[in-house]
């Protein structure tokens, strides 16, 4: 029987826990000396090779010629060319993702169906997780070759793993009284989960697709490091060249990319919870922390 | 709103049944229980003394221990026939996040709409909107329910049971949480659909003298807490 949780017991455990993880690291680390040149050569690697980025990813490719508008002209750009082009594996692979997804986890949900048709389903969905997607890209550009085509089915395949992975425990942990009520209805299985569950879980699976969308592109800028499309190609382009300068302009892009998509994120989740049936979500609300506007409510009195 | 044929045999017939969970103890004997076309009975009782778990036994959710329970002719099913039983939850079962024309919807379709992959029928629809009306929410059709009150999600509920037209209605305490005025508006629009249509009810209610108004017969499961003399939990019959 399981007992309580008992504070002093919880500190006891966490503190195993970490002199366990010391003693782990200890075991793998020959040196511990190497340690105290690093900060050094951070310093010169960045002095030297890193800063100031090289913008000129951001200019117009001399081949083939820009024919955009002059103030338009990044949209020639390899930055440009390669951050769409991983958004749009992500978008892809997304939407194919939860298409292929969705089935499996309405079979894998256990508060649906017997063992026999759930443990399949899982196995099938833990295999296409089992690998990360940078080993999926390099298997589907062995298949189908170099672009962005290997990099989408590489990572359809993994948020089908990953994605119902999520899907099928938010069935799971859904009310049992509609299924209670669906079933002495006498619906069908079908009908259950077209009708029942996926309505009742609707907020739940957008949500977690916007969260997949946002994975899905973060992961997608390394996936070209193999050959599988996006921006990953240039920076393991300019890698290979040691143009290190263009390789953290291409970070430094990535990383606001991903703060903006992050926040379109919240913002579109907001609408997709229950906390947005009682107050619209505003980009004021998405970009300032809720501390500082709960301060500011304070101090107007409200 | 017509009831299907449910032919001239008794709605449910219980025998020697034990009811429970696998397991656990058993929660309560019924040596014998017959309810007829028409016939309302209310169950009452002590809560935690197993009501909720003889309506999920005869809904076929939950198995007997031992006995028989025969539903619209059918022994001990695994599940009903599709659209014979409405049971309306204690906690009602309804999807939180769908509008009120979606969730009564899905009575309508199980009474009206013989297979899941048959078109859209539109007498499926007119039930729904004749339900929907009987409970006062036209002006809630498209609502999503989570955003209505307690009281105006058990209506809801007992539209979605109305829309599906059944041989049988099951009502877990689906009276609470109304006003008196809901409440009689509510428990009208039931019993008259029972009476008109020959369709059984079967309904538990916590409150003994509300049960005793509305019920042609009454059931108290008592396990002691009523009457001190009984020794274990058994359901008796109360005259009216």
């Amino acid at each position: 029987m399981r007992t309580a949780i008992n504070g002093t017991r919880m500190g006891i455990v966490a503190l195993m826990t970490v002199l366990m993880s010391l003693l782990i690291m200890d075991g793998m680390v020959d040196d511990w000396g190497r340690l105290s040149g690093g900060l050094d050569n951070l310093v010169v690697f960045f002095h030297q090779s890193l800063w100031p980025p090289d913008w000129s990813v951001i200019e117009p490719q001399a081949y083939p010629v820009c024919t955009a508008h002059p103030a338009l002209d990044f949209t020639c750009s390899t930055a440009w060319i390669g951050m769409i082009e991983t958004l749009k594996i992500a978008f892809v692979s997304t939407v194919f993702g939860m298409i292929i997804s969705l089935p499996f986890s309405l079979l894998a949900a256990r508060n649906l169906n017997p063992r026999w048709i759930s443990y399949p389903s899982r196995f099938i969905l833990s295999a296409s997780r089992s690998l990360p997607s940078i080993i999926w890209a390099i298997f589907f550009v062995i298949l189908v070759g170099f672009g962005p085509l290997s990099g989408a089915l590489a990572m359809t395949v993994y948020t089908v793993g990953y994605l119902g992975k999520l899907q099928y425990e938010s069935i799971e942990g859904m009310s049992k009284t509609p299924l209670y009520a669906s079933d002495a209805m006498g619906l069908s299985k079908f009908e259950t989960a077209v009708n029942v569950v996926i309505p009742e879980c609707a907020n739940d699976l957008i949500s977690h697709a916007i969260f997949m969308f946002e994975y899905n592109f973060r992961h997608g800028t390394i996936i070209g490091i193999v050959g599988a499309g996006g921006i990953g190609y240039y920076i393991n382009l300019y890698l290979k060249f040691l143009q290190y300068d263009k390789v953290i302009a291409y970070l430094i892009i990535i990383f606001f990319v991903v703060i903006i998509l992050d926040m379109i994120s919240i913002y579109a989740r907001s609408f997709f919870n229950e906390e947005g049936d009682s107050s619209s979500p505003s980009w004021f609300g998405v970009f300032v922390p809720e501390i500082l506007t709960s301060g500011l409510r304070r101090l107007r009195g409200q | 709103m017509a009831v299907k044929d449910g032919g001239h045999g008794p709605i449910i017939r219980l025998h020697n049944i034990v009811i429970g969970y696998e397991s656990e103890d058993p929660l309560v004997k019924i040596p014998n229980l017959e309810i007829s076309p028409g016939e309302i009975v209310a169950i009452a009782g002590p809560s935690g003394v197993g009501k909720t778990t003889l309506l999920r036994t005869i809904a076929g959710l939950v198995k007997p221990l031992s006995g028989t329970v025969e539903v619209c002719g059918k022994v001990n099913p695994s599940l009903p026939s599709r659209g014979e039983v409405g049971y309306v939850p204690q906690r009602l079962g309804l999807i939180r996040h769908a509008s009120v024309m979606h969730n009564v919807m899905l009575g309508a379709n199980a009474g009206h709409k013989p297979h899941w992959y048959f078109p859209p029928s539109s007498t499926a629809k007119e039930h729904a909107l004749e339900a929907i009306s009987s409970m006062g929410l036209m002006d809630k059709i498209g609502e999503p329910v989570r955003r209505l009150s307690g009281g105006q999600q058990r209506r809801v509920a007992t539209a979605r049971t109305l829309a599906q037209s059944p041989k049988l209605i099951m009502a877990d305490e689906f009276l609470s949480e109304l006003d008196e005025g809901t409440m009689q508006t509510v428990l009208g629009s039931v019993i008259d659909y029972v009476r008109s249509s020959g369709a059984a009810l079967l309904v538990v209610e916590h409150d003994i003298s509300r049960a005793k108004s509305m019920a042609d017969r009454l059931l108290v499961i008592d396990d002691g807490r009523v009457n001190p003399f009984i020794t274990e939990t058994t359901a008796m019959e109360v005259k009216v």
